[in-house]
């Protein structure tokens, strides 16, 4: 039996050590890769960033909002929780009005997690007035909440989740709709994100992004051609490129250099994230993960390559002898 | 303290699950149905906090609202599904669902037929439309099935079936990323929070 044949019979639980292996490796060595950052991603940062009050503005008199909606459970939390972090990054150092929602009981936890994560790097945000978390939501009023905002938000929601009544929130200034909250962003791991395409773009306009898995991905091509979704940001890639994105602009310690530019994106001095102690791993998590994602990958293409040659060549030689 | 407890159940909790990549076990098992039982033990509560209080019981008892006793006794009529004679109830409040499906229907069709094929009618003025143009064309041949497909037919459905196998080969290629950024997400949480290799 020669080496092919011995591999087209390796038992598959040595396979998952290597992959094992390729995956903790470089969890334990950070080393720096370039991530780049693509047009889905970079339109929802922009739309996002366009929400930012301006500079002599107060950030409680803007009339705009995002709205991010939680569809997940902790089974997902590993390729959507970075993306929650870093878009709740970007809106609490730029004072962007930011709201959360969620209609599963799962994930209302996951929800507090998530804006308690990025809060305690801004002591100066403060819920009432930089953000509001809606809570969770029964099931059944998704339909009845989505439509309902479309009218006024104060009265489809009407308590937030430590009970207040959200007309008397500071937040609720100038913001009534979905003409001022004009972004919802919907983190799922299946097409749950759908109900916001088809209730509140088609019936009211309202832009829509995703944060979906990577196996969900594919599936939102479509939307994402047709301009029915906004932007997208797919699997743990699309998490770590708005990570980089919110590192290069939203807290870039020089504000004049905080407004979406393609030549700071090019500078590579912002290629150095994964090693830098002054970005916390928090908020470098997925960019962290890619290096072990791109490792995993090399070493499955590997398998595939070896596993092809020793097919065909076992393939040949029974052929020749056959 | 409550944290390295937690994180130390959860660190047990993840290992038992990966034992099944060894083969099915007791511990593999253990972990599947606490999983399932917590679940549902969570989810009851939250629902009678979240949905029960202030939709019927406050509205209902506190407020007087009278009029919510219609939809509370239609939602009852559920419980009927367990019975075998009178199971036919539950359908009345499986009516009501639909009737909600029922009123997205044209929005549907908006967002998920009629966009989608404004999408594809867009004139051809790039490599890339025309990709897509030969692609909705040729997809939308092979699942014409009055016809056989061969000769000069057949061939331009193969391009069809070339477009779905790239179709099929992104799907897979990121359900694997997929699948791989879930056990990237259990080995930091076990490198992290449980044995603080990472800061």
């Amino acid at each position: 039996m020669n080496i092919f044949e011995r591999l087209q019979m390796l038992d598959r639980r040595w396979i998952f050590l290597v992959v094992a292996i390729a995956i903790i490796v470089p969890l334990i060595i950070p080393f720096n890769s370039k991530t780049y950052t693509t047009e889905p991603t970079e339109k929802l940062y922009r739309l996002i960033d366009s929400f930012a009050p301006g500079q002599d503005e107060k950030p409680i008199e803007k009339d705009r909002a995002l709205l991010l909606v939680f569809t997940h459970d902790a089974s997902t939390m590993s390729e959507l929780f970075p993306m929650e972090v870093a878009i709740l990054r970007h809106c609490f150092a730029r004072k962007i009005k930011v709201f959360t929602l969620t209609f599963l009981p799962s994930a209302a936890p996951i929800m507090d997690y998530a804006i308690n994560t990025v809060k305690e790097e801004f002591p100066e945000v403060k819920s009432g007035e930089h953000y509001v978390n809606f809570g969770y939501k029964i099931g059944a009023l998704m339909l009845p909440i989505i439509l309902g905002m479309g009218e006024d938000i104060s009265e489809a929601v009407d308590i937030d989740a430590e009970g207040r009544k959200i007309s008397s929130l500071p937040i609720m200034k100038n913001i009534k709709n979905y003409n001022e909250m004009n972004l919802i962003m919907d983190f799922s791991g299946s097409s749950a994100g759908g109900a916001w395409i088809v209730y509140a773009r088609s019936k009211f306009g309202a832009n829509v992004g995703a944060g979906v898995t990577a196996v969900m991905a594919a599936d939102q091509y479509p939307y994402l051609q047709t301009g029915q979704l906004t932007g997208m940001l797919a699997g743990l890639k699309g998490a770590a490129e708005y990570e980089k994105l919110v590192d290069v602009f939203a807290t870039n310690q020089d504000p004049a250099k905080r407004e979406f530019s393609r030549e700071l994106l090019k500078d590579t001095k912002y290629d150095d994230a994964i090693t830098n102690p002054n970005i916390k791993t928090k908020f470098k998590q997925a960019r962290i993960g890619m290096n072990a994602q791109s490792v995993a990958h090399i070493m499955i293409i590997v398998f595939i390559l070896i596993g092809n040659i020793g097919y065909f060549i076992t393939k040949y030689k029974q052929k020749q002898q056959g | 303290m409550f944290e390295i407890v937690s994180n130390w159940v959860a660190a047990f909790l993840t290992l038992c699950i990966f034992s099944f990549l060894y083969k099915d076990n007791p511990f593999y098992r253990f972990a599947e149905y606490l999983f399932v039982g917590v679940t549902a033990g969570y989810t009851i509560p939250l629902t009678w906090e979240m949905a029960f209080i202030p939709y019927v019981y406050r509205p209902l008892f506190l407020q007087h609202k009278f009029i919510l006793l219609i939809p509370a006794f239609i939602g009852i009529l559920y419980i009927f599904t367990f019975n075998r004679k009178l199971n036919w109830l539950s359908r009345y409040p499986i009516a009501f669902g639909m009737g909600m499906v029922g009123m997205g229907v044209p929005l549907s069709m908006h967002a998920s037929v009629l966009v989608q094929m404004r999408g594809a009618m867009i004139p051809i003025e790039s490599i890339n439309s025309l990709l897509v143009f030969i692609g909705t064309i040729t997809i939308l041949l092979y699942f014409y099935f009055s016809k056989a497909h061969t000769g000069t037919y057949g061939k331009v459905v193969k391009i069809g079936i070339w477009y779905m196998m790239i179709g099929f080969g992104a799907s897979f290629g990121y359900t694997v990323m997929a699948r791989i950024s879930l056990l990237i997400g259990r080995i930091q949480f076990l490198v992290s929070d449980v044995l603080h290799i990472i800061k």
